[in-house]
C-alpha cells in the first residue's frame, strides 16, 4: 500500500514538473503551428487600457511610456479608468487629460479591477485593446510586435513578456526569477502548440470582437480573458519580443501574489465550468496538467513522504534522505529570506491564518 | 547558494500557497466574501 501510494505520487509530481514540461517539448517540435503574420504593415486603431487604483507615484511615468510607444498617435487612444483612488492618481490622470489630447480618463467608484476593466473597455474605440498594469514599463516598440502576432486571425490575443529585474537590472536568475523563467518556457511551449492558458496582466492584446465584460469579482482576469478567446475558438500566443520590466519581489511577496492567483484558479473553475471539458475546451491537457496539476502537486508531495517514512530501505531510504535534504535547503531559504508576518493581502482578516 | 536555498524555498512557498488557496476557497461561508481584496495586489500585483 505504501509503495502504491509512493508512486502514485511521485508520478503526479514528476509529470506536472517533468513529464508535462518533456511533453510539451516534443509537441512543440513535432507539431508547432506557428503565427501567420500578415505580409505587409497592420496598423489598426488601439486603445491602451490601464485600470488603475491609488497609483499617484506610477501613473504620469506610465502615460508618458504608453504614448511614447512606437505607433501613429491618430491611431492609438490611450485609456486610463480610475478605480476610486484616494491617493490623488485623479489629479495625476486629469493632468495627463489636458496635457495628451490621445488621453480619455474615466472614473467609477471603488468597484475592482475588473469592473475598471469594463469601463475602460466601454470608452475604448480601438479595433485591438491593450492592457496593462501601471507599474510595469513597457519597451517602445513592444505594441508592434504584439499586433504583428495579432494580424494572424487565427490569434485572438497575444501577451507579451514580463521581465522580472534583480537590482542590477538584469533578468532575475535566483528563486522566484528562477521559478518565472520555468512558468515563461512553458507558456512559450504552450503558445507553439496552441495557446497559452493565460497571459501577463502587465502587457497584453485582444481583439475588440472578443471582449466580454468581466464579472466584477473576476480575480484573474488575465486568464478569463485569453481562455474566452481560446474557448470562442482563437488562439493565445506568447509574443518575447513584447516586453515589459518589472522589480523581482521577495518569496514571501510573491506567496500572497500566488496565493491571490491560486485562489483565482479556483474562481475560474467556478465561473468556467467549460474548462473540465475536453471537447469544450481546446487547450484541455493544457489546462489539467499545468493548472490542475499544481493545485494537487501539494497533497502529492505529502503523501510521497509519508509513504517514504514508512518505506525506509535500499532506495527508498535514499530518496527519503534526498527529500528530507530538500526541505531542509527550503528550511534555510526560509531563514535566509527572513520572512516579515505580514498578513495575507487577497483576504479578509481573520478569515485565513497564516 | 543562495539560489540552492532559493530554490527549494519558493517551490516548498509555492506548494503551500496552493494548499492554503483551498483552504480559503472552501472555508468561505459564502463566495461574495472571497472577492474583496487588496487594491495594490488587484491592480499591477498579479503576473498569472
Amino acid at each position: 500500500m505504501a509503495k502504491a501510494i509512493f508512486w502514485l505520487s511521485f508520478a503526479l509530481v514528476a509529470y506536472v514538473y517533468v513529464g508535462y514540461p518533456a511533453l510539451l517539448w516534443a509537441w512543440s517540435r513535432l507539431r508547432p503551428r506557428p503565427v501567420r503574420r500578415a505580409a505587409g504593415v497592420w496598423e489598426p486603431t488601439v486603445s491602451l487600457i490601464l485600470a488603475v487604483h491609488n497609483e499617484r507615484e506610477t501613473l504620469a511615468r506610465k502615460i508618458e511610456n504608453c504614448l511614447a510607444l512606437d505607433y501613429p498617435a491618430d491611431k492609438l487612444q490611450v485609456v486610463v479608468s480610475l478605480d476610486g483612488s484616494t491617493d490623488g492618481t485623479a489629479a495625476v490622470a486629469e493632468a495627463g487629460r489636458l496635457q495628451y489630447p490621445g488621453l480619455t480618463v474615466v472614473e467609477g467608484g471603488h468597484r475592482g479591477k475588473a469592473a475598471a476593466i469594463n469601463r475602460g473597455v466601454a470608452a475604448a474605440t480601438g479595433d485591438v485593446l491593450v492592457f496593462c498594469d501601471a507599474r510595469q514599463r513597457v519597451d517602445p516598440d513592444a505594441l508592434r510586435a504584439l499586433l504583428e502576432d495579432l494580424s494572424d486571425p487565427a490569434v485572438g490575443a497575444v501577451t507579451g513578456e514580463l521581465l522580472l529585474l534583480d537590482a542590477a537590472d538584469r533578468e532575475a536568475a535566483d528563486g522566484v526569477g528562477l521559478y518565472w523563467r520555468y512558468e515563461k518556457a512553458l507558456r512559450a511551449m504552450e503558445s507553439t502548440v496552441h495557446s497559452t492558458l493565460g497571459v501577463t496582466g502587465a502587457l497584453y492584446a485582444l481583439r475588440r470582437e472578443l471582449f466580454v465584460p468581466l464579472p466584477e469579482r473576476t480575480i484573474l482576469d488575465d486568464m478569463m480573458v485569453p481562455l474566452r478567446a481560446v474557448l470562442a475558438g482563437r488562439r493565445t500566443v506568447f509574443e518575447p519580443r513584447a516586453r515589459a520590466y518589472d522589480a523581482v519581489c521577495p518569496p514571501d511577496q510573491e506567496f500572497r501574489r500566488k496565493l491571490r492567483t491560486l485562489v483565482g484558479n479556483f474562481q475560474l473553475l467556478h465561473v468556467m465550468p467549460e474548462l473540465l471539458d475536453p471537447k469544450r475546451n481546446p487547450v484541455f491537457l493544457q489546462y489539467v496538467s499545468h493548472k490542475l496539476g499544481r493545485l494537487l502537486v501539494p497533497y502529492a508531495l505529502i503523501a510521497l513522504f509519508a509513504s517514504n517514512l514508512l518505506l525506509r530501505d535500499g532506495f527508498y531510504l535514499a530518496f527519503l534522505g534526498c527529500q528530507s535534504l530538500w526541505y531542509l535547503l527550503a528550511a534555510g531559504g526560509a531563514v535566509l529570506s527572513r520572512r516579515p508576518a505580514a498578513p495575507i493581502e487577497v483576504l479578509q482578516e481573520g478569515e485565513c491564518p497564516r | 547558494m543562495k539560489r540552492l536555498l532559493f530554490l527549494p524555498y519558493t517551490f516548498v512557498l509555492m506548494n503551500w500557497a496552493a494548499m492554503k488557496a483551498l483552504y480559503c476557497f472552501l472555508g468561505r461561508r459564502s463566495l461574495d466574501s472571497l472577492w474583496s481584496e487588496s487594491p495594490a495586489v488587484a491592480h499591477g500585483g498579479r503576473r498569472s
